[in-house]
């Protein structure tokens, strides 16, 4: 685990999980490392997926007009920063 | 008007509005001027510095951030020249190489004309619109730009993207609401569990909706679904009600012929005909049944990919002793992506995927690869669609 804490591990178990991304190991994904184009390489189908995964396990609703939000989506870390700070 | 006479001295603009009236309001302007508008597939550097390379006096508006402008004109409409280039749409195939895809002013007023017959209640009231998709694809261009110009349609300048950001520009506008959507956007919508107002119409294009997703979002919306059929080449074609209807039904502007080849539609408004990518059957004056893609073309995120060459792809890739790209139909997939299996003992998933990221428009790789001993082919090496179901199935069924 590349620096990740407990609960970023359990996010990017279920981004893997959710997306397919089969040739990626969760441990191994950077917490700094961007999600979307470089980095991961995940897209607009990816991001509506990872929206709901995100939904339905820590019922929170994610939305893109937030700018913290554009800025979540960033890497692992500030994804999970938001969803600490978002889920009740 | 104004804005026109200010435009630079150039046949072509590249639009990159994402506000859907800045992108109205500079296409226009274009119009007005005789200018070509340019629709790029995306915004990636890469996609643009192609354009500009193949339009090389093309300028770009929306490219910087977007200043908030109030609808301040009124003024006459002029009357565009029927053989104007209004705007040229791109339609990546299989490998991401864009082809232009022309759209004369006559193609887009006439169609966006007989769309509004085919899919608004003449005596209807205004139908205050949201999209999902952007303007710069030729379904987004057609249903938001088009039809607020030529029908009793006002559209929102939001392009919402997730299930509550939806949620939120639909009750930012009055009753009654349409959404202008795709099967992917919409099924998160759905499945999000986010409520909304009342939504009196969804229109939905680009990937096939399942009769479930329009019976489900029909009830959970106490809304209708009108599902609607075209291509970048004809633009919007025909229509049905998904959840009751099993034909499509088609708009007396056009004309379909089976010959040879396939279905040749022929319009007034269209510059050429053009050949059917699907296979339907004419099954009345003016409904089909479609009964399937033509070879092995598929849809995803609105952009048609050719099966064959992607198995072709994957098949010249070092170390891939057999494989297939394929669309699943099962129920445990979610149905937006490809998937694969692959006969490869000496390559891991990631090699695989790295080579043909090389190759292939990223919305079409496959995912998820699955490495299997061999492939279901037959005797006589053919290789049945249901039987690779089936593998496929029973493999993720085992994970």
């Amino acid at each position: 685990m590349p620096g990740q804490s407990e609960n970023e591990n359990a996010l990017a178990k279920l981004l893997v999980e959710a997306l397919n991304l089969e040739d990626v190991a969760p441990d191994e994904i950077e917490p700094d490392d961007p999600l979307f184009n470089e980095g991961l390489g995940l897209d607009s189908i990816d991001a509506l997926e990872l929206a709901l995964a995100i939904t339905q396990k820590y019922s929170i609703q994610l939305k893109a007009d937030d700018e913290n939000m554009q800025h979540a989506f960033g890497t692992l870390r500030t994804l999970n920063a938001y969803i600490e700070e978002h889920s009740v | 008007m104004a804005l026109a006479s200010l435009l630079p001295d150039s046949q072509y603009v590249i639009n990159l509005h994402a506000d859907r009236y800045l992108y109205l309001r500079a296409f226009c302007a274009a119009l007005v001027a005789g200018q070509c508008t340019l629709m790029p597939p995306n915004r990636q550097p890469y996609t643009l510095e192609q354009l500009r390379a193949a339009y090389d006096d093309a300028y770009t508006v929306g490219e910087a951030g977007e200043e908030a402008v109030q609808p301040d004109f009124r003024a006459e409409v002029p009357d565009i020249p029927d053989l104007q280039r209004a705007a040229i749409a791109f339609t990546s195939g299989s490998t991401g190489a864009p082809t232009p895809n022309l759209k004369y002013w006559q193609t887009l007023r006439d169609g966006a004309l007989s769309n509004a017959q085919m899919l608004l209640n003449e005596d209807s009231e205004q139908l205050n619109a949201v999209a999902t998709v952007p303007p710069q694809h030729m379904w987004g261009m057609e249903t938001s730009i088009m039809l607020p110009l030529f029908a009793k349609v006002a559209i929102s300048n939001l392009t919402p993207f997730y299930p509550q950001d939806i949620s939120d520009a639909l009750q930012s506008v009055p009753e009654p609401r349409m959404l202008i959507s795709s099967p992917i956007h919409l099924d998160a919508f759905l499945t999000s569990g986010v409520t909304t107002g009342r939504i009196d119409k969804i229109i939905t294009a680009t990937a096939p909706l399942s009769k479930q997703l329009a019976l489900d979002l029909e009830a959970h919306f106490d809304t209708l679904v009108q599902d609607i059929f075209g291509c970048s080449e004809s633009g919007i074609l025909a229509t049905r009600r998904t959840a009751i209807d099993e034909e499509w039904t088609y708009s007396t502007t056009f004309e379909l012929t089976m010959g040879q080849g396939g279905v040749k539609i022929s319009a007034a408004h269209l510059s050429e005909d053009v050949m059917l990518p699907d296979i339907v059957e004419l099954t009345g004056p003016n409904s089909f049944r479609w009964m399937g893609r033509q070879q092995d073309v598929v849809n995803i995120a609105g952009k048609r990919g050719s099966l064959a060459e992607l198995n072709f792809r994957l098949q010249e890739i070092p170390g891939v002793v057999d494989g297939v790209i394929f669309a699943p139909t099962g129920e445990q997939h979610r149905g937006y992506r490809l998937a694969a299996l692959v006969v490869a003992p000496d390559l891991d998933v990631s090699d695989i995927l790295d080579a043909l990221k090389h190759k292939v428009e990223p919305v079409f790789l496959p995912r998820p690869i699955l490495r299997v001993p061999n492939l279901p082919r037959q005797g006589t090496g053919k290789l049945a669609i249901k039987a690779v179901q089936e593998m496929f199935a029973k493999l993720r069924d085992a994970t």
